[in-house]
């Protein structure tokens, strides 16, 4: 007993030291940056990026708050996140158009997307589970079909969604800052998602349920839980937020074909630097990736995947599972 | 009794395809016409880039969808000295070449660590970064535009002559790939794909041997780059996009993973079949998300797993008479677990 009080006082004390080690790191590197970027910018248009930033983190979080539960319990990486994401967008952007509200577009995109996830780990993917590398290809296979079918039913033509009249528009804070409405309320939209989801994840039998079927699927199963259902409704409601974040996202940026690849490029990049499977990791490195694209967009706008490229490549040799990732 | 008789069937018939293959690659030409003569080129060039793709997905069980990254990165080699300088065709190669090779060690160095599902995801991004550096850096690229300007030497400025430059590289390559699979390096990848602790265990080290992985196979997919910018007299960002990445992927495993022949079969197929359904409609992309998702769910051997198991029940039911089976008894043993399903 005393024995494995130490070892876990050792494991525990190991990971403090790498998140420690990961917090320096982040401030030798953070702080110099931030210094040389303000020699660059005004103090407004500082924070004009750093609100930029935060709410495309935002829009990455839903994204990869999806991803990453999907992952943790089903071990599948679901590169047909990007599709799910184009494609909810557009059922979002036409419901919008014909129902004229919002909040109908962001329902339909969703749950029009979940049905596409029920379908795809139903009729799909449980032909093939476990097979790790067949899973993969399989989602990336959807990918090419859900985009071209998009392309097919939808056009090529760029789309945004309707915003309410109340959302429209810049929000006057001060004399002289103006921020668009919009951009706030996917800010306010992700935290309040955020405080959810925590609270689900970490508070009810749900949570317990799912984070316990993170660490080990066979005795949840085996203490009476009917994991295949488990799995099927992970896989709908990361499919859901993936749909809808579509239509959040239709909001600031424009639906384009050829846009799911980037938009899964951005969540990838998420998660490689906040670690798989962990929702603090999705949420951490949404903010990281935001930062990043929000300052380079503005400072070396020629660079902006680079800039992406290389603090992944850095973390990924310090930390091959990314910042707060457990190994696989 | 001759020396051909000495061989075991297996390999008397593996030598006899050869022997209707190499004279069919070597005349065809001759008949075909000149847009024929380019599909041809271009699937031997989608077959060498295959099988560098098949060198990590198949020997080493590491499946890399970014590696149209390290092609498109040596294409673009080429181009900029082509379009940008006067720089003659020897620099345009040597540079297409260091730009190929520096990206594939860079990208070793970034996967070199990880495994499985992270792997994948890694070389995605990798490649993508590629293509969105493609887009954007419009000076050294042409953004959208692309390269022009970029020539063939003279001697060989004719498809048809170009076919033969082609087919020689492509030849020699496939023979050192054949070495390469076959030499200690070789057998320790495939120690990857089963094992990577048991790897490590035998005193490899495991993350050297995924940056050599990246080194070899970079250098095969270099030189289909090199082939291949030569091929079209152009670079885009297309040529680095995912799709760019995941068609060897879907050729190696619609031929057969982990062979060498797969890939080659793999890529003639997919490359005429695109080409055969391009003149009917513009639905490619979703043509070939089917193709993907039927091959992983019912046809995970391939072409070459399917014909082989066919071969294997063949053998089974000519019998003892031919003498060969004792040659190879896991053969016989999957023929029977195939017979007895």
């Amino acid at each position: 007993m005393a024995q494995a009080a130490v070892e876990t006082e050792r494991v525990v004390d190991s990971v403090m030291r790498g998140r420690l080690r990961v917090l320096l790191i982040t401030l030798a590197v953070g702080i110099p940056l931030v210094a040389w970027t303000l020699t660059q910018m005004s103090l407004l248009s500082f924070f004009t990026q750093i609100l930029n930033g935060l709410s495309f983190g935002a829009l990455l979080f839903f994204l990869a708050a999806g991803f990453t539960m999907i992952f943790g319990l089903l071990r599948i990486a679901n590169l047909a996140h990007g599709g799910f994401y184009l494609m909810g967008g557009y059922i979002g952007v036409v419901t919008t158009a014909k129902t004229g509200s919002l909040w109908l577009g962001l329902l339909a995109g969703g749950f029009a997307i979940a049905i596409l996830g029920l379908f795809t780990e139903r009729v799909l993917l449980r032909r093939i589970r476990g097979l790790e590398k067949p899973e993969v290809l399989l989602t990336i296979g959807m990918t090419f079909v859900i985009g071209d079918a998009s392309l097919w039913l939808w056009g090529g033509d760029p789309r945004v969604v309707d915003k309410p009249s109340y959302l429209k528009g810049a929000i006057q804070i001060g004399d002289s800052f103006f921020y668009p409405k919009y951009r706030l309320f996917v800010l306010a939209f992700a935290i309040l998602l955020a405080l959810v989801l925590f609270y689900i994840d970490r508070r009810t039998k749900v949570g317990a349920i799912v984070r316990a079927g993170v660490d080990d699927r066979e005795t949840v199963a085996a203490l009476g839980i009917n994991i295949k259902a488990v799995f099927t409704a992970a896989f709908m409601f990361g499919a859901f937020i993936a749909g809808m974040s579509g239509v959040i996202g239709a909001g600031f940026l424009v639906l384009l074909p050829g846009q799911d690849f980037e938009i899964l490029l951005f969540a990838l990049v998420v998660v490689i630097i906040g670690g798989l499977g962990s929702l603090e990791g999705a949420a951490l490195g949404a903010i990281v990736v935001g930062l990043i694209d929000s300052f380079a967009k503005a400072l070396v706008p020629e660079l902006s995947f680079f800039t992406l490229f290389a603090p992944m490549a850095l973390i990924l040799m310090v930390r091959p599972n990314g910042l707060l990732g457990k190994a696989l | 009794m001759s020396w051909i008789q000495m061989l075991p069937l297996t390999k008397r018939v593996q030598l006899g395809l050869l022997a209707i293959v190499v004279p069919i690659a070597l005349l065809l030409p001759l008949v075909a016409d000149n847009f024929i003569i380019r599909l041809l080129t271009l699937a031997l060039v989608s077959a060498l880039f295959a099988m560098s793709v098949d060198l990590m997905a198949g020997y080493a069980g590491l499946v890399t969808l970014g590696h149209a990254g390290v092609l498109g990165t040596a294409m673009y080699g080429v181009g900029y000295v082509a379009a940008k300088t006067d720089g003659g065709i020897p620099l345009q190669v040597l540079v297409g070449f260091v730009a190929g090779m520096t990206a594939a060690a860079i990208f070793g160095l970034m996967a070199m660590r990880s495994t499985g599902v992270y792997f994948i995801m890694i070389t995605i991004a990798q490649g993508m970064i590629v293509w969105g550096l493609a887009s954007l850096l419009v000076d050294i690229t042409g953004a959208e535009n692309g390269l022009l300007g970029i020539r063939r030497p003279v001697s060989v400025e004719t498809d048809f002559r170009y076919y033969y430059v082609v087919l020689a590289v492509v030849a020699v390559c496939s023979a050192l790939l054949f070495v390469i699979v076959r030499s200690p390096f070789g057998y320790a990848l495939k120690g990857l794909r089963g094992s990577e602790t048991r790897v490590r265990m035998l005193g490899h080290n495991s993350a050297f041997l995924k940056f050599y992985m990246f080194v070899v196979s970079g250098f095969f997919a270099t030189i289909a780059g090199i082939l291949l910018v030569y091929l079209n007299e152009f670079v885009s960002p297309t040529d680095a996009i995912l799709g760019a990445s995941a068609l060897p992927v879907l050729m190696t495993i619609l031929g057969g993973i982990g062979t060498l022949v797969g890939p080659f079969i793999g890529a003639f197929v997919i490359v005429f079949l695109r080409n055969w359904v391009s003149i009917k409609v513009d639905r490619w992309p979703t043509l070939m998300g089917l193709i993907f998702i039927l091959v992983v769910l019912f046809a995970r051997e391939g072409l070459v797993g399917a014909i082989s198991k066919w071969w294997n029940r063949r053998l089974e039911r000519l019998g003892s008479d031919t003498g060969s089976l004792t040659e190879r008894p896991e053969k016989r043993d999957l023929a029977e677990a195939v017979t007895s399903d």
